[in-house]
């Protein structure tokens, strides 16, 4: 028997290797998981997830030090005092940038499905349509009818809290009840009904707990308790992560060989069997370099390391990355344009206030360009919308009068609302990622340089927002109004995406409809680098459907022994 | 022995009892790496006007650590080499600002005077003085009293009602 052999080897342990393993070892196979970062065992490796904020020595701020040594880190929303510990820092793996790029990451076994923002929304028809019909990238060899089963598959495991809003735009899934919505996002929902036909504010479809259901009950799951802390890790299991859900249930079945602190230095490629036999680890902790032997490898390190991987494995086959024949790998990079925000006041229903928390606010699906093409500039945004009461506290003057002023805390009726984009960016041939073969890592691997960009469309697009939401709020009554370009850095959105797109011709794509590499076919993508376009949705709900589709179809391979 | 001489030792023993709980503060001064050259006493001077600013209240608004020791971390933590050096240049200049007057020896309106005044102005000490009172604010409306009585503050709410009547 070889040494290290295993039926299937899965690269990266967040939520696209997460469902991938877990269908795997539940169907019986030997399955090998290598994280290159530490483990995080649900509840054991949540340090902060029971501190309350007076506990926090810097009451959740970050100090100059984590701010100087971690300016790209830092600048992303939830790296805070209370959660920093699941960023990597900047010093801990450099790369390059042709342009900035916030290339925001999470090395632990979980990877960024502890920390993600939570909304799951499935792609619709429109979406996968896009490139084809609007003549950029290339067509998706998939389209929603392909991956509707498995949105419903994953939705039943993970557990999405959403309503049924029959909108094709935004298809429905498997929801659990939604939480309570507040006075003014109902408000603003009639308001933009009354006046647009194809404009539809929803709540957001989150992926918390709030049904009790066997499946969830099996997992060791418990209903979201709205603390809103999410990114410290839940106790309860309230919400999706892959360290409460897939990894336990991949290790029940006694299947799974779960192995942090495995940096895949690259793919191995057998000349004489014409596939891939296995994958080159570094043990982070001790340097040393091992080999494990595989049927079918599935890569899904987070989209820019899938990359680099693949970049990184070379071959007499295979010269310039693995699977690379036609000089596509790393390039056609896509995210999603956030720099978008709109905030304003309303002074309706100043006799109502909020009780409680919920971990989702509301939603607003594209609409731009949906049908047909209406604007200057192609495709669409989406858009948050969020409303809670102002609460003002005067806090002028010194002593007695300051405290007096601090004890008077009551609301002034006025609610704050807001709303931020989620643009769909055009993937282009100059957006793209290559190996720096002067630089090498820690463990003796190139470093990735990044060279990524918004263009003319990105910014045509940022100015519809700003009109399109300014005359939205205007006709619901909001005053205050002001917009926003945050000059938000590329990469800092955390929705990266491909690299490795799939396709139907192997001259323009490297993946075919089951994410298998065209030229290799038991090396499968279904993390972010496999996206031919990226959309609007935040992006987890659509990897984890394709991981499961993939999985299954290499599992089917694998009983022919057809891999 | 000259009787003299015996009454000054007892005089001197004598006050040495007195001194010693003064002299022997067995309190031990917190180094800030970055404010090294805020020693013990002024430390105690930055706490003494952080409780002027905004009184702290131990038992009503308890707090995990002391408001002084509150105030030096955040600004030894958070505050880069540039506002560090605004800050205790800010500090410095309360002395010259009260010609020599020691701050503590002024009346409560006096000091509260000296504040509002002070912090009108666009320099060092004014930037000193909100530093003071923005973590003053901060460790006031972090504690747990505070946050729930105030703020209606839920750690674990497991519901939110979305219309509320006042």
């Amino acid at each position: 028997m070889i040494k290290n052999k295993y039926d299937a080897i899965v690269i990266g342990a967040g939520m696209s290797g997460g469902w991938a393993s877990k269908e795997f070892c539940e169907q019986g196979f030997k399955t090998l998981l290598l994280e290159r970062g530490p483990n995080v065992e649900h509840l054991k490796d949540y340090p902060t997830s029971n501190m309350q904020p007076w506990e926090f020595k810097h009451r959740g701020r970050l100090t100059s030090k984590d701010i100087k040594e971690n300016p790209i880190a830092s600048r992303c929303y939830a790296f805070r005092e209370d959660a920093k510990h699941f960023f990597v820092k900047d010093k801990e793996h450099k790369y390059g940038q042709t342009k900035p790029f916030d290339w925001i990451r999470g090395y632990q076994v979980g990877g960024k499905s502890i920390m993600w923002a939570r909304q799951v929304q499935r792609w619709s028809k429109y979406d996968f349509e896009g490139p084809s019909r609007d003549g950029f990238a290339v067509e998706w060899p998939i389209n929603y009818k392909d991956l509707s089963d498995w949105y419903t598959y994953v939705e039943k495991f993970v557990g999405v809290s959403g309503n049924k809003d029959g909108l094709d735009t935004l298809p429905d899934g498997d929801f659990l009840k939604p939480w309570e919505t507040n006075i003014v996002e109902d408000y603003f929902t009639k308001t933009i009904k009354k006046h647009y036909s194809d404009r539809h504010v929803i709540y957001g479809r989150c992926a918390h707990l709030t049904e009790n259901k066997p499946i969830f009950l099996k997992q060791g799951r418990g209903l979201c308790m709205g603390r809103n802390i999410c990114q410290r890790g839940c106790p309860y299991g309230g919400y999706f992560n892959v360290n409460s859900t897939l990894i336990p249930w991949a290790m029940k079945t006694g299947n799974l060989d779960l192995k942090p602190n495995s940096v895949v230095h690259s793919i191995l490629y057998d000349e004489l069997k014409q596939k891939a036999s296995g994958v080159r680890v570094v043990d982070s902790k001790t340097m040393e370099s091992r080999d494990y032997f595989a049927n079918v490898i599935f890569v899904t390190a987070s989209t820019l390391n899938t990359n680099l991987i693949l970049l990184n494995s070379k071959s007499n086959r295979f010269p310039n990355g693995f699977g690379n024949d036609n000089d596509l790998l790393g390039k056609y990079i896509a995210f999603h344009n956030y720099r978008g925000t709109i905030s304003a006041q309303y002074e309706g229903f100043s006799n109502f206030t909020t009780k409680g928390k919920k971990p989702t606010s509301h939603y607003i699906p594209r609409f731009r360009n949906v049908h047909k093409q209406e604007t200057n500039f192609l495709r669409g945004y989406a858009a948050g919308f969020g409303a809670r009461p102002h609460r003002e506290t005067i806090r002028s003057g010194f002593g007695e009068d300051l405290k007096k002023q601090l004890l008077n805390t009551s609301e002034t009726g006025v609610w704050n609302v807001g709303s931020h984009m989620m643009g769909e960016t055009i993937p282009k041939i100059t957006n793209q990622v290559t190996l720096d073969s002067d630089k090498l890592d820690q463990w003796g691997i190139p470093q990735l340089n990044i060279d990524v960009d918004y263009d003319e469309n990105d910014e045509k697009m940022l100015k519809d927002f700003f009109d399109e939401f300014t005359q939205m709020y205007t006709k619901a009554g909001f005053i205050n109004i002001k917009t926003k370009d945050n000059n938000r850095t590329p990469g800092n959105d955390i929705h990266e995406m491909g690299g490795v797109r799939m396709g139907k011709d192997p001259k323009t794509s490297l993946l075919n409809r089951w994410n298998q590499l065209h030229n290799c076919k038991n090396v499968f993508i279904t993390d972010g680098a496999c996206m031919t376009s990226t959309s609007t949705q935040n992006p987890s709900l659509t990897f984890m459907a394709i991981s499961a589709r993939a999985a299954n179809y290499a599992i089917q391979e694998l009983k022919k022994s057809s891999l | 022995m000259n009787r003299r001489i015996a009454l000054k030792r007892v005089g001197l023993i004598a006050a040495g009892f007195v001194m010693i709980p003064y002299a022997c503060n067995i309190e031990p001064e917190i180094i800030y790496s970055n404010l090294p050259r805020i020693k013990k006493t002024q430390q105690q001077r930055i706490g003494y006007l952080s409780n002027i600013i905004l009184s702290e209240d131990s038992i009503k608004f308890s707090t995990t650590e002391p408001r002084q020791e509150f105030v030096l971390t955040m600004v030894n933590d958070c505050y880069g080499p540039s506002k560090i050096k605004r800050f205790s240049k800010g500090f410095e200049m309360i002395s010259t600002e009260l010609k020599g007057i020691e701050f503590e020896k002024l009346s409560l309106d006096q000091q509260i005077s000296f504040l509002d005044r002070s912090s009108q102005l666009k320099n060092p000490l004014s930037f000193f003085i909100e530093t003071i009172k923005k973590y003053s604010l901060l460790h006031f409306e972090s504690s747990e009293n505070y946050m729930i009585d105030y703020l209606n503050f839920e750690f674990i709410p497991g519901r939110y009602l979305g219309s509320v009547s006042i």
